[in-house]
């Protein structure tokens, strides 16, 4: 059970907090409302800030999250509605006018993310989606961090309460409690999701309740109007979870006192007496009424203060009015972190001679060597370490034995808590390798989309201040009888996302560079991962110890005049068992370019190979429509037109799931009749 | 012994609710004070005392109370017997039915002060409740959205109930 009754400190109250730490709170709490009130008037004169979410009610526990925030030691996620968390972070009213109207000056990430959404990445103070609660994933991950290196600190996540509907919020904290991480989720009670009440969100009214049953966990509650109890609850908060290495929630009770934002009318769903007891519980009203009733401040004093923030105000909006705008020629950079660059290997072929490995062997023997080459690298995932089983494949057998659990570990089956804790806990530093197999079977992968997705945000969205550095290891594809959940080829999907590449080799020697190449580099790489080529002997080759592949740097398999053939994975064997019959058969040359990296592709090898053949015949096993082939022949049609003697051709999966039985199956998946049937048709256009 | 009545004058529910209790006593047996606006002094002046508490919110006490707090823990309220009514809504918030009474009255018990005017849970239906001391309400409880035509008769033996036990 949760601990939810223990004391609190009360550390500051009215009478006993220093004068100067109010005066502090006081002008923090009066710039924040001025710059919070001051920011539709941005929208109205048509200068920017077109999403704003005013914390105007939140303001007791937002100060106390930013004073109890360190930037030394600990790492803050702040929602779209802390604004006043990020000013008491330290963010200057110039840095909230920067990021609510765009600028190329917001330390956000220069006006690339939605406005509102506050930020500080060279003080831990991160760039967060506007995907409501996802980054609780990422204070779970950089606590699992802080945990591991024994840094004394804590993950500060910040959300609403309705946020805590998601699923993924529930894996944060499930992690965050069963590994004991030092991470407090502030949930911020105001009563909606939008237009919603929260009795539409779940039963209990205070849903930190809900997590009353989880082991190793703290639950408090406080009055997140109120700036003492807010302020003795945080601090609370992160006495206990540094002291325990524990995680805490903290529900705070607010009030909305205006619309969710500017695109919300609060009227249409709240009564006049509702409208007006919220504004009756204004906290600054509040703070400043006591402030006078217990004699710590004259009516002159806090009318000064209130000048003073007031003309800084002032100031910092004549310092937005003048600071540049984005230059819409820097909108390519920042797509994805630079990529390691290999001298030895510059075109990833090698002529090492040796005993043939499996391609299962060269993965995890590149893992193992590059685990003991950097020791800032970890792996995890579904099923991956459990004495001598390691993934469900074994690709990562004996590595907990060699590393240790601290390195290597089994995560529960929950992928996005996989793919989120990854982006999370690469963040405590740039040295970290992160690895994770991201779901048993690429199939699985699904439910960890919305961190791939945020994941390939990260590093545009920040203006390179964050570079999630993670393999995810995917392993895919069919020919298996594993039926439509073990059987996906998802790099069709994958593939669309700017911000990370996708790599798909098709024999040991490639996935062993790719993969080392993938783990030196920094940004996210998806590994696909053949799972019928494991143990294939067909794909066995060769590797040498220290291979690398440098992405976008297709490999020609088989050199050809006739036709070229563009394929990766399990059909670059299919396409060269059919291209041997036919040179037998027919005497055609036919060329087979093993494309290995999709994203980015080597679209130099690819047009000149065209160029040479004429005649383009494009391969994979995902389905033909929507299938990546689809961008290799638009390729292809764009910069080649005038080189084609024929069209463009595609061979894949039929337009439909993949079934178990294997009749279904053969009927579905590419195959050599299937691939020489169309080349031989191209032959003879 | 007069009573001081304190509760907001801009209050609606804690209000009508105060109107109601003034016509079971005389002017010189009760005098209302503006809790918005109270004093140590103010407070300290009576020696039987009634509190009007409604809950605020998921279980809070209204603004006004708790900027008061700090000053009522400097109080030392021994010999002093409060009352405190407080309207909640059962249905509504039934996780915290007139949990702003039950924080007042551990204050009040904290500083030294005699709570009266207990009443009994019976009749009414929620989950918890920070003013529940066993099978009684450390008050008076009054539901203004769920059980509004019980309150003129739960008011009037309240008041009954008081004159006796603040004797």
């Amino acid at each position: 059970m949760a601990f939810t009754d223990l004391p609190i400190a009360k550390i500051h109250s009215i009478k006993t907090t220093d004068k100067e730490t109010l005066r502090k709170w006081f002008h923090l709490l009066v710039l924040g409302r001025l710059l919070d009130d001051r920011a539709p008037n941005y929208l109205k004169q048509a200068i920017g800030w077109s999403y704003h979410a005013p914390y105007a009610g939140h303001d007791g526990i937002q100060l106390a999250i930013g004073q109890i925030f360190d930037r030394n030691t600990d790492h803050l996620f702040p929602y779209y509605r802390d604004m006043m968390t990020s000013l008491s972070a330290g963010l200057s009213a110039e840095e909230i006018i920067f990021n609510g109207i765009s600028k190329d000056t917001d330390v956000a990430g220069g006006g690339r993310h939605m406005s509102n959404h506050f930020a500080k990445p060279e003080w831990n103070v991160h760039n967060v989606s506007s995907c409501t609660g996802n980054h609780t994933l990422h204070a779970t991950g950089v606590g699992r961090a802080l945990k591991k290196y024994h840094h004394k600190g804590v993950a500060i996540s910040s959300q609403g309460e309705s946020s805590v509907s998601e699923g993924y919020v529930y894996e944060a904290i499930n992690g965050a409690s069963n590994e004991q991480l030092p991470v407090i989720f502030v949930f911020q009670d105001n009563g909606y999701g939008i237009s919603v009440p929260k009795k539409d969100q779940t039963a209990n009214r205070k849903v930190a309740n809900n997590f009353s049953g989880f082991k190793n966990l703290r639950i408090i509650h406080c009055n997140g109007k109120d700036v003492f109890d807010s302020m003795n609850a945080m601090l609370e908060a992160k006495k206990w979870a540094v002291e325990n290495q524990k995680p805490v929630i903290v529900q705070a009770n607010c009030v909305r006192i205006h619309s969710h934002s500017n695109s919300d009318r609060h009227e249409l769903y709240r009564d006049d007496y509702e409208l007006n007891y919220v504004n009756e519980y204004d906290p600054l009203a509040k703070y400043r009424r006591m402030l006078l009733r217990y004699h710590r401040f004259a009516e002159d004093e806090l009318t000064a203060i209130e000048s003073q923030a007031k003309a800084e105000v002032k100031a910092a909006h004549k310092a937005a009015m003048d600071a540049p705008d984005p230059n819409p020629e820097s909108i390519h950079d920042f797509v994805i972190a630079p990529a390691y660059v290999s001298t030895k290997y510059p075109e990833g072929i090698h002529n090492h001679q040796g005993p043939a490995k499996k391609l299962i062997e060269g993965i995890n023997e590149t893992l193992k060597a590059e685990f003991r080459h950097n020791p800032d690298t970890f792996i995890w995932g579904q099923d991956i370490a459990n004495k001598e089983k390691g993934g469900i494949f074994n690709v990562s057998k004996g590595m907990q034995q060699e590393f240790g659990v601290e390195r290597v570990f089994n995560a529960p089956i929950a992928e996005d808590f996989i793919m989120g804790t990854a982006n999370g806990m690469a963040r405590f530093n740039k040295n970290i390798r992160v690895v994770v197999e991201g779901a048993e079977f690429a199939d699985y992968f699904w439910p960890a989309m919305e961190q791939f997705v945020e994941t390939t945000h990260e590093y545009w969205r920040s203006k390179g201040q964050y570079s999630p550095n993670i393999t995810v290891r995917l392993a895919s594809g069919g020919y298996i009888g594993g039926g439509l959940y073990h059987s996906q080829s998802i790099e069709g999907a994958l593939t669309t996302f700017p911000g990370t590449r996708v790599v798909y080799p098709s024999y040991a020697d490639d996935a062993a560079g790719l993969l080392r190449t993938a783990m030196r580099s920094e940004g996210m790489t998806v590994f696909m991962e053949p799972k019928a080529l494991y143990n294939a002997p067909v794909a066995a080759t060769p590797i040498p110890d220290d291979f690398e592949v440098p992405f976008g740097k297709a490999r020609i398999r088989r050199p050809g005049s006739d036709i070229s053939v563009f394929t990766y994975g399990n059909t670059t064997h299919m396409v060269e068992e059919v291209a041997a019959r036919l040179a037998d058969e027919l005497g055609a040359q036919i060329e087979v370019v093993d494309l290995r990296s999709l994203l980015p592709l080597d679209e130099e090898t690819i047009l000149n190979s065209v160029k040479k053949t004429g005649k383009a015949l494009i391969v994979h096993e995902d389905k033909v429509f929507a299938g990546f082939g689809g961008e290799v022949a638009a390729l292809i049609t764009e910069k080649a037109f005038e080189y084609l003697d024929g069209p463009v051709r595609r061979v894949g999966s039929t337009f439909t799931p993949v079934g178990f039985n294997r009749i279904l199956e053969k009927a579905i998946l590419p195959n050599t009749e299937k691939i020489q049937d169309a080349l031989k048709a191209l032959l003879n256009y | 012994m007069k009573i001081g009545l304190f509760y907001s004058f801009h209050a609606k529910k804690t209000a009508q609710t105060a109107k109601r209790i003034q016509e079971h006593f005389s002017s010189e047996e009760l005098e209302p004070v503006n809790a918005e606006t109270v004093t140590p002094e103010q407070f300290m002046s009576f020696n039987a005392l009634i509190l009007g508490v409604p809950t605020w919110f998921d279980g809070e006490l209204p603004n006004y109370w708790d900027e008061f707090v700090p000053a009522l823990e400097d109080l030392n309220l021994t010999g002093k017997k409060v009352a405190i009514y407080g309207a909640g809504d059962q249905k509504g918030y039934p996780e915290n039915f007139v949990d702003g009474l039950g924080i007042m009255a551990q204050l009040i018990e904290q500083q030294g002060g005699t709570l009266v005017g207990f009443t009994s849970c019976e009749g009414y239906t929620y989950e918890s409740s920070k003013a529940e001391r066993g099978h009684q309400f450390c008050g008076l409880a009054l539901d203004y959205e769920n059980q509004a035509s019980k309150n003129k008769q739960r008011i009037a033996d309240w008041c009954d109930q008081l004159r006796s036990e603040f004797k």
